[in-house]
């Protein structure tokens, strides 16, 4: 259904692209970077899974309809990580234990 | 309640009739509406039903003013529901800084309470009249659920944590305790009785127990024997921070953060000690995560807490603050300093 | 349109009576069928189950059989009813069979996957219905942690795969009905002509596909925990026993609008055909589904208000909860006011729709009770909450899928059943429901804990009650099984449109040819379009 043909010339740059992000992780487990240590590996993450969606996924040439439907799992993804934070973040404001 | 309602329990806490008073409001607006709902059907049904075999409905157009009505108004009482809820929750979560603490722990399949005097029982647990109590509650292994039907509360004893559960018991008696979490096979064996006795009788009660000395007595000496003591020293001189007066204090953490020393906080430092390093400490602590048990960690931490005299909350009566209504609970317990 | 009557082509039940030819089908309707027998098959098995429950609880003290295997009972009930029953139920089968019917496709978008899903199905079942011979599992359908990852010693990991592997079944279904709807309507078909059992799917399709991979990966990391001793959930590994809480409840909140939606699109299609009169307020009915879908993805913390999850959390789960009542508030005025001025007929799959509005309506309402947090902390985890979500399950879920059986057995099977029998049967499952439920409200205001295998003397009547109505209720559901059956082989044959109801379903001959259409339909009016034809029976 596609009608787009990515290059593969594309294709092979984004699996550079990937290997050297792969690396980068590893690499940065070496350095202690304190409490970025998290943001950092996670940025790393959300940036490859991006542009495996993108280019590999071929969401970067779909339709609006395609682009809604991954969307929607990025913002249901969003509303269980904030609400179970809602519930981390705010125990103990209220000083009482196990409240 | 002028009569005996079959169906409601015993109401022995101040929480019973708030409880109460809101099921029957909601008991109300849910026959009002069911039975409108069923006498629509039937007429309905009866005014309308086919006369002939090919006779076809006659068509009614939406109204926008009609679908508004029955929006917005189950939407308004939905929040009176809310906010009703809402305020007996705040009303449960919150215990009065003079409610007296008693600890318990779940295991599986008894319930273990100790009070601050250090009388112990199992699968009962005897409390005074008109004193608020508040019970803190622990799990050994899964997660168990504090539920007493005659003063409406339950709390979760959830492992790894300390939660909170309080009431003030207005009639003397006998009256279930069940775990309603579930927690493996003998889970519907796991009841006891919470006995509700005049202020005089439970101090008798007391009086009777045979004498293990109080908890924090018992948390010292885990404290000496543990070791704890070789580096939390009451000066600053320790290898780890003085304990002494830390309980309620503000404590400033490695990096800067602050924190509350709260029972939550204390837990953690001992079964986890690396996860939060006070500032100007090497995180040296090894953890105590399965070498203590629930209930020696928790008079571990009423160790600590008499350690910071007159916090409110620790021990209530003993602080010279008497309970409301309780005058002779308050002058005569042991105190824990 | 009607020229259904002069069809000639084989239905899709004669089309091929070699197993392969149902085996190895694409034909949505025969994919449907294989369905319906799956999971009556788990519908017996977990009443079974119930009914053992309720015989040991006719005694206060546990006499029947040990705690452990009243235990197993429970579990095994809930299970087999909630993972391989309900959530399948009415999408799986009636689904199946109508959604590319009533949108006039020849098939759903990708009938092979349709028919890996039933395998799928069939395989978590397996696993499941293995584990039950291996001896059973004992930890609730909710494999609560720490319970399940480290001291129960049954058969969690093999049940859990189960639940797994029957997700992506689920997940796949889902997926199908999105891109069917989206596809593969007719010419004309637009989204407001769309008849409202199509937009409840449709809502149900989104909860599948987004909310199952949670549970997945929650059962996932059960088994992780159990067997690698991962500290994810067990706090003596470091782990957060509420965080399985959190990440249980995101589905399996969801998970009963999954049971109940369709249902509810059920029910819009009932008593539009047996009031023959357009739903009122068409909109409103297809966006409250969407509305439920959207909004029930918020709530599940009121599943947890005295679990120690944190005070906040617990005040904007109740306000989130207290929102989503309102949609199926919207629902149930809109069906009572499609009865105004309607021709009301009082054929049995019209019985079970009145049986749905009553017992959806008891369900609802004491939802509002759960909802609310200073009443929740009494009445959570005691047979309130049971009675509660059977009402909304059994009650409502149950009474929709058999009303809609009954409704689209003569399109499903080319035969009518015995009327009378039917609606006899209604009103057994009616009578022997509220006699076994509504004692149950009682109870658990009384305290009376859930999963209790011994209870005390006090509570002995309600409880003689409650079994003397499974008793009816089990009679209930095993007539229509027998009468199903029999009409299969000898009832009298059905015409195209046994109700004169509207609907491209009724267009096509009884049982359908396995295209569905000879030609693609071109659809020119709405949805329920009663007036704007001569009533015609057959």
């Amino acid at each position: 259904m596609s009608a787009h043909i990515a290059s593969l010339r594309l294709y092979w740059t984004v699996f550079a692209l990937l290997m050297v992000m792969t690396v980068l992780t590893v690499a940065v487990t070496f350095v202690d970077l304190g409490a970025a240590n998290l943001y950092v590996a996670l940025g790393i993450a959300i940036f490859k899974a991006t542009i495996v969606v993108l280019y590999f996924m071929h969401a970067r040439w779909s339709s609006r309809l395609t682009h809604v439907v991954i969307l929607s799992g990025i913002v249901f993804l969003g509303i269980l990580f904030s609400f179970t934070l809602a519930d981390y973040f705010t125990r103990g404001y209220i000083g009482v234990a196990g409240k | 309640m002028w009569f005996k309602n079959p169906f409601v329990p015993e109401q022995a806490s101040e929480f019973a009739s708030s409880v109460d008073t809101f099921y029957f409001f909601m008991v109300s607006v849910s026959a009002f509406f069911a039975i409108l709902v069923v006498t629509l059907v039937a007429v309905f049904a009866i005014r309308y039903r086919r006369r002939h075999e090919h006779e076809a409905g006659t068509p009614v157009h939406g109204a926008l003013a009609l679908e508004l009505t029955w929006t917005l108004i189950p939407l308004g009482i939905a929040m009176v529901m809310f906010f009703w809820g809402a305020s007996i929750f705040f009303a449960m979560s919150k215990p009065p800084s003079n409610a007296m603490e008693i600890y318990v722990v779940g295991k599986r399949w008894m319930w273990k309470f100790q009070h601050m005097t250090g009388q112990r029982e199992i699968n009962e647990l005897h409390v005074p009249v008109g004193q608020p109590v508040k019970l803190l509650v622990g799990s050994e292994d899964v997660i168990h659920s504090v539920y007493i039907p005659a003063f409406r509360v339950k709390m979760d004893a959830v492992p790894g944590r300390t939660t909170t559960l309080w009431f003030t018991p207005t009639k003397t008696g006998r009256y279930h305790l069940f775990c309603a979490e579930y927690c493996g096979q003998k889970h519907s064996g796991m009841r006891g009785t919470v006995v509700v006795l005049e202020p005089a009788e439970f101090q008798a009660w007391l009086a009777g127990g045979p004498a293990t000395g109080s908890m924090a007595d018992a948390g010292q000496k885990l404290f000496n024997d543990l070791a704890c003591a070789t580096c939390h020293r009451d000066d600053a001189s320790g290898r780890g921070p003085s304990l002494k007066d830390v309980f309620g204090s503000t404590v400033t953490l490695a990096g800067g953060a602050t924190v509350t020393a709260d029972d939550a906080y204390l837990r953690e430092s001992i079964v986890n000690p690396q996860a939060k390093i006070v500032e100007g400490y090497a995180p040296l602590m090894p953890t105590f995560q399965g070498l203590v048990t629930e209930e020696q960690l928790n008079q571990l931490i009423a160790y600590i807490k008499a350690q910071a005299g007159g916090t409110p909350g620790t021990a209530a009566p003993a602080t010279g603050t008497p309970a409301p209504g309780a005058p002779a609970a308050s002058g005569t317990q042991p105190s824990t300093e | 349109m009607d020229t259904a009557t002069v069809d000639t082509r084989p239905s899709y039940l004669e089309n091929g009576h070699s197993w392969q030819s149902w085996l190895l089908t694409k034909d949505h309707k025969r994919i449907a069928i294989l369905y319906l027998i799956t999971i009556t098959l788990f519908f017996f098995i977990g009443g079974l189950f119930a009914l053992l429950i309720r015989l040991e609880l006719m005694t206060p003290a546990g006499d029947m059989v040990e705690a452990e295997t009243y235990n197993k009972f429970f579990t095994m009930h809930g299970v087999a009813m909630v993972f391989f029953f309900l959530i399948p139920s009415i999408p799986a089968v009636l689904g199946n069979f109508l959604v590319p019917v009533m949108i006039g496709a020849k098939d759903l978008a990708f009938p092979r996957i349709n028919l890996l899903s039933w395998y799928i199905l069939v395989v978590g079942g397996l696993f499941t219905l293995g584990a039950v011979v291996m001896g059973g599992v004992d930890t609730g359908w909710t494999f609560y942690t720490p319970y399940s990852t480290a001291a129960s010693n049954t058969h969690v990991i093999m049940t859990g795969l189960g639940v797994f592997i029957s997700g992506f079944s689920s997940i796949l279904t889902g997926l199908n009905f999105i891109v069917t709807i989206h596809k593969m309507r007719a010419p004309g078909m637009t989204w407001f002509r769309l008849p409202l059992f199509i937009w409840a799917h449709y809502a149900t399709s989104i909860i599948q596909i987004l909310g199952t991979p949670v549970v997945a990966i929650a059962v996932l990391l059960v088994a992780l925990e159990r067997t690698l001793h991962i500290g994810i959930f067990d706090p003596n590994l470091g782990g957060d026993p509420v965080l399985y809480q959190h990440l249980f409840w995101f589905y399996s909140h969801p998970a009963v609008y999954i049971m109940v939606l369709p249902g509810m699109g059920v029910i819009s299609e009932l008593i539009a055909a047996f009031a023959r009169k357009a739903i009122f307020g068409y909109k409103f009915v297809a966006f409250s589904s969407l509305g439920i879908a959207l909004v029930g993805f918020f709530v599940w913390g009121h599943h947890m208000f005295v679990s120690s999850q944190s005070v906040y959390a617990a005040l904007i789960f109740s306000f989130l909860s207290y929102l989503v009542a309102i949609p199926s508030a919207i629902k149930t005025f809109n069906w009572t006011a499609t009865l105004y001025k309607g021709s009301i007929s009082y054929q049995s799959p019209m019985i079970y729709a009145f049986g749905f509005l009553g017992l959806f309506l008891v369900g609802g309402l004491t939802g509002l009770f759960l909802a609310a947090l200073g009443l929740d902390v009494h009445v959570h985890d005691t047979y309130f909450v049971v009675a509660h979500f059977h009402y909304i399950m059994v009650g409502g879920s149950i009474m929709a899928y058999l009303g809609g059986m009954h409704y689209w057995w003569p399109k499903i099977s080319g035969r009518m059943y015995p009327e009378g029998w039917a609606k006899f049967a209604a009103l057994m499952v009616f009578v022997g429901f509220n006699l076994t439920f509504f004692p149950q409200f009682l109870l658990g205001y009384l305290g009376m804990p859930r999963r209790y295998h011994m209870y005390p003397e006090e509570w002995q009547v309600l409880n003689v009650l409650s079994t003397a109505g499974a008793s009816i209720l089990g009679v209930g559901y095993l007539i229509p099984m027998v009468y199903f059956t029999w009409s299969f082989v000898k009832g009298e044959k059905a015409p195209a449109n046994p109700w004169g109801a509207t609907g491209l379903e009724w267009t096509i001959p009884s049982p359908p040819p396995t295209e569905n259409f000879t030609t693609t339909p071109i659809v020119t009016e709405e949805a329920y379009a009663y007036s704007n034809r001569e009533m015609k029976v057959a």
